[in-house]
């Protein structure tokens, strides 16, 4: 890219843009009380200070990088691959998640078709195998598909060391706990 | 400390019981989420879990703690009010949270929505102040007041800020009121001269025995135990009190067969002293409170209209 | 109770803690077995090149706390096990530093810049012990000086700061980070407006929970587990893996077998003292500064030893930089003795300025029963005050983690090496997943998991664009603190909005503040 990066002057706009919208707009109309309020014949501190207060942050910040530190040396540039490399790895972080959130139910409504029973996954959650079920796919697909991401190919091995680390895991987390519960058991 | 035995005895118990002669009593369908809205680690989430420890190897039952906290209990009345209300999830909140919080709140909870199990014990809450000021009764504070100095007045929630603006309206003088966060932060206030003065639900115990702090007043309808003779509220010429209880609720229209069941299980074991729980409550509160079914109901809703009653006689 | 009966008392906590077994008839107290514990986890972890310190703290907290439950009694072996990991990983980063010309830890890279040509002469071995016995010095001389000025200083702050005080000294404080962490005050003062608005989300004095949406995902507001994890933690997991894909098959910096006498002779030490001495103070005093890091430390170490052995000369007419054990001395000195000195804002003031103290500070806050800051430090003659017994307690639990790292540390550590070979590209995403369930174990809400992922792309895009997320972290973490002390302060003095200026050391507090940011602004513009 030709030229100095225009690192601070985009993130410095971006900061005084973002702070103005909370100034003007987010905040008056997310809070209850303003910045100062009269409440029992005393003045005090309203719920708006402090996040006014933030918002203050990122204007002295955003106006530092546009005037002051516009033309500094060393403006970190950003490579492409290094965000297209972490986009991947955030799907593949998700799909987990997401495999995680819904594979215990999906697996009980499986069941049920399949068997025509009316077994309910809130009531199953403390009970294994159905309370594995989730952590058990999701957390082995988000490691494996991590580390396929970034050997560039489909291995066997990657799911492998995924499928250990999460047994680990649950040996560590679930087995000698009682209250401890592992994901998504805890708020279907 | 926690169990580390993974407890099949929950399943067991429950069959077994199923087949034996409480076969007509009432069991949970599933494991009972339990809302608790303090702070985990606590005396209060403590004693919730001590209680659902007790009930799990007495009936059989499984629960599950979940930490709700924030806005004086109202998150925890959020989440409850729309659970599924057979018996698989309670909360433990405080009467303040279903009184006044709920009444100033615009939030559109009442306790009509709830269905109040058990309470499990009262607070002693009083007005003290450190040994250093050289107050020894409510009415040395008011001549210092009277007298030009600057009170600072301790509170920890917006009722006990209203009930301290009406006990300085009622004798002529204007606190200063400080809002802190919690109890132990108005004790640490007093000891440390940044507060004059302040509410304390019975943390205070000891540092009174000690002599290192003085109950000024009781902030209760009654007298405080530890200190029968300093004044109370309706003494100060306040109507309204800081009365409260712990309390265990459920959502709304539990069927009466969950709602015994639950509240006669919970108060056996608060009012059980030789129990962890029971034994807790002693040490904290002095001994269990228990008020159960309608008499409950009836408690939820006095505190409600009263709660509207002191928000306008404080904002005027 | 004085002072000497306190320090007893602490000490005692340590070792009447409940028992974990008997050996050989005498009982094993809880809170040594998890110091050495942590110890061993903390060099195994340092020397893993991707991993760090904080990372096994994060992970290992909430086993902690369902092991050993939210009672006060928890907060020793808990915090000790989290001490020794921060004592352990800063001895940890050298393994590899000096075997494979890889930092283990950031603050470790000045350290290869000596010790591995020193290994591919074969001097492996020496410089491994150089790198023990500097670390291991810097160490112990920055907890001395933490365990006599931390309550010095909380005692000077409870006698003469009011509330307006406390609050303008927390301005300054947020300030002073914002402008010394990283190369920018203007990103560092972003990414802290950023760590505020995280902590306000959903909390204050009303009963509407601010900046919520009106959801009620968002009413309780971000736990402090997800967003510190998040940020620190996850977005550091992307970072470091979108750096490195896509994956080199190969590894690098092989080392020639270990000749000759690798033993440290007294000789070398008494060579080794100066270096060591000058770069203990610097670190510690740099250390004592909230948010200035080791890594600074070990640099400024390494520039004045380098600059005091251009001048002496030495007897093997190398410099520094050709594999002089000098260099390693000072390097290593000065960014460990950060480590001790790093704690003296947090116990005495509250305020954490590097990513171990943050964990430290979420312990504490997670158990419940220690507030580190000015209250832990007094000392009340009648009652017990217990949280200067905890106080006392860690500073012993320090002393006996110096104590581990002086006999057993330096041979751990050089056992070490092997744990180089752990592929960086499986072990981090692995990390991913323990972090994620880390965080749900402690909050049981998939609702947290997808806010810690949401604040994982956030640390990402800051070390994107070169911000450091530290004081989005610490901002986080004293949000609440300020707001409270600030509220406070208006209330007492009765209302008076000015009070930050008419109280003269606040106004003096908030003149530096501005100052600070201003001078670290101007003093980067290039020459133009």
């Amino acid at each position: 890219m030709p030229g100095p990066s225009r690192n601070h002057l985009i993130i410095g706009l971006g900061a005084l843009a973002f702070a103005i919208l909370m100034l003007l707009v987010w905040i008056p109309l997310d809070t209850d009380t303003g910045l100062i309020e009269k409440v029992r014949r005393q003045v005090t501190i309203g719920d708006a200070a402090a996040p006014s207060l933030a918002a203050l942050f990122l204007l002295a910040g955003g106006a530092l990088l546009v005037t002051v530190e516009l033309r500094a040396p060393h403006q970190m540039r950003i490579r492409r691959g290094t965000v297209i490399a972490a986009g991947a790895l955030f799907a593949a972080a998700v799909i987990g998640l997401l495999l995680m959130r819904y594979s215990g139910p999906a697996a009980v409504w499986l069941t049920n078709t399949i068997t025509g029973g009316g077994l309910d996954y809130r009531l199953l959650r403390d009970t294994a195998p159905w309370k594995y079920t989730g952590f058990l796919l999701g957390g082995t697909a988000m490691v494996g598909a991590m580390i396929m991401v970034m050997e560039r190919r489909v291995s066997l091995r990657a799911l492998a060391v995924a499928l250990l680390a999460v047994l680990a895991m649950i040996a560590i987390y679930d087995l000698p706990f009682d209250d401890l519960l592992l994901p998504p058991n805890g708020d279907v | 400390m926690k169990r580390m035995i993974k407890t099949g005895l929950a399943a067991l118990g429950v069959a077994a019981m199923a087949t034996g002669a409480w076969a007509q009593d009432w069991t949970p369908p599933g494991p009972i989420k339990l809302l608790i809205g303090f702070r985990a680690g606590g005396g209060a989430d403590t004693q919730a879990r001590l209680i659902a420890e007790a009930l799990e190897q007495k009936n059989g039952w499984k629960f599950i703690p979940e930490q709700v906290t924030g806005k004086g209990g109202l998150n925890l009345a959020a989440a409850l009010k729309d659970a599924p209300n057979d018996g698989t999830v309670i909360g433990l909140a405080v009467t303040e949270t279903f009184g006044y919080n709920m009444a100033a709140s615009r939030a559109g909870m009442t306790p009509e929505d709830y269905t109040g199990l058990s309470t499990t014990a009262g607070f002693q809450m009083g007005i003290v102040t450190r040994n250093e000021t050289g107050w020894t009764s409510f009415d040395d504070m008011i001549a210092a007041a009277r007298g030009g100095q600057d009170i600072r007045f301790g509170v920890m929630s917006p009722k006990l800020a209203d009930l301290a603006y009406l006990l300085g309206k009622a004798q002529g003088v204007a606190f200063n009121i400080v809002s802190v966060k919690g109890g132990k932060a108005v004790m640490d206030g007093v000891n440390a001269g940044d507060l004059d003065v302040g509410f304390m639900a019975g943390i205070q115990a000891k540092g009174v025995a000690a002599g290192d702090l003085v109950n000024l007043a009781s902030a209760l309808s009654q007298p405080l135990v530890q200190t029968p003779e300093a004044p109370t509220m309706a003494d100060l010429g306040v109507d309204f009190s800081a009365d409260g209880y712990f309390v265990f609720v459920g959502p709304a229209g539990m069927p009466d067969a969950a709602r015994d069941a639950l509240a006669k299980a919970i108060a056996g074991v608060v009012s059980d002293e030789s129990s962890k729980a029971g034994g807790l409550i002693v040490k904290a509160f002095g001994g269990a409170a228990v008020i159960t079914g309608d008499d409950l109901t009836a408690l939820m809703a006095k505190d409600y209209a009263e709660a509207a009653d002191l928000l306008k006689a404080a904002s005027e | 109770m004085g002072t000497l009966d306190y320090i007893w008392l602490g000490i005692l906590a340590v070792f009447q803690g409940p028992e974990l077994f008997t050996l050989f008839g005498l009982p094993v107290p809880v809170t040594l077995v998890m110091i050495l514990g942590g110890f061993l986890t903390g060099i195994a972890v340092g020397a893993t090149p991707g991993l760090a310190g904080p990372i096994a703290m994060a992970i290992a907290l909430p086993i902690l706390i369902s092991v050993f439950g939210y009672t006060p009694d928890a907060l020793l072996p808990v915090m000790g096990f989290l001490i020794g990991i921060m004592k352990g990983a800063t001895i940890g980063g050298a393994v590899p530093a000096i075997l494979f010309n890889t930092p283990g830890t950031p603050d470790a890279f000045m350290t290869t810049l000596d010790g591995h040509p020193m290994a591919r002469r074969g001097q492996a071995g020496k410089a491994l012990r150089v790198a023990h016995f500097s670390s291991a010095a810097g160490d112990t001389f920055s907890d001395i000086v933490l365990i006599l000025c931390a309550p010095f200083l909380a005692i000077l702050v409870e006698r003469y700061l009011d509330l307006p005080e406390k609050t303008a000294l927390l301005i300054l404080s947020l300030s002073f980070i914002a402008a010394v962490i990283g190369a920018s005050p203007g990103k560092g003062l972003i990414s802290m407006g950023l760590g505020l608005l995280a902590v306000y989300v959903g909390s204050g004095e009303d009963f509407y929970p601010r900046l919520s949406l009106g959801t009620s995902t968002l009413s309780q507001g971000f736990p402090i587990a997800t967003s510190v994890l998040g940020v620190l933690i996850i977005g550091a997991v992307f970072h470091e893996l979108a750096g490195l894909w896509p994956v080199a098959p190969h590894r690098s910096g092989a080392t020639g077998r270990d000749s000759g006498d690798q033993r440290l002779h007294a000789a070398d030490i008494r060579r080794l003292l100066p270096y060591i001495s000058r770069s203990a103070v610097i670190g510690t005093v740099i250390g004592a500064l909230p948010g200035v890091g080791s890594t600074l430390a070990a640099t400024l170490g390494y520039t004045v030893g380098k600059a005091r052995h251009a001048r002496r000369g030495s007897s093997d007419g190398l410099k520094f930089g050709e594999g002089v054990p000098e260099g390693i001395a000072a390097t290593e000195a000065a960014n460990s003795s950060v480590s001790g000195a790093n704690l003296i804002p947090v116990l005495s003031l509250g305020i954490p300025g590097n990513a171990a103290a943050v964990f430290l500070i979420l312990a504490a806050d997670s158990i419940g029963g220690f507030n580190p800051g000015p209250s832990v430090f007094r000392f009340t003659a009648d009652v017990v005050n217990p949280e200067l017994v905890v106080a006392f307690g860690l500073f012993t639990a320090m002393m006996i983690a110096n104590a581990l790292n002086w006999t057993i540390g330096g041979l751990f550590m050089r056992a070490m090496g092997i744990m180089t070979r752990i592929p960086k590209h499986m072990l981090l995403p692995i990390v991913l997943l323990l972090t994620l369930t880390a965080i749900y174990v402690q909050e049981a809400d998939m609702a947290m998991i997808w806010f810690a992922l949401g604040f994982g792309v956030l640390g990402f895009g800051m070390r994107l664009v070169g911000m450091s997320p530290l004081p989005f972290v610490i901002a986080f973490i004293l949000g609440d603190k300020l707001e409270n002390s600030a509220r406070q302060a208006f209330a007492a003095t009765g209302g008076d909005p000015w009070f930050l200026f008419t109280h003269p050391i606040a106004a003096l507090f908030m003149a530096g503040a501005a100052g600070i940011l201003i001078f670290t602004a101007v003093r980067r513009k290039p020459a133009a």
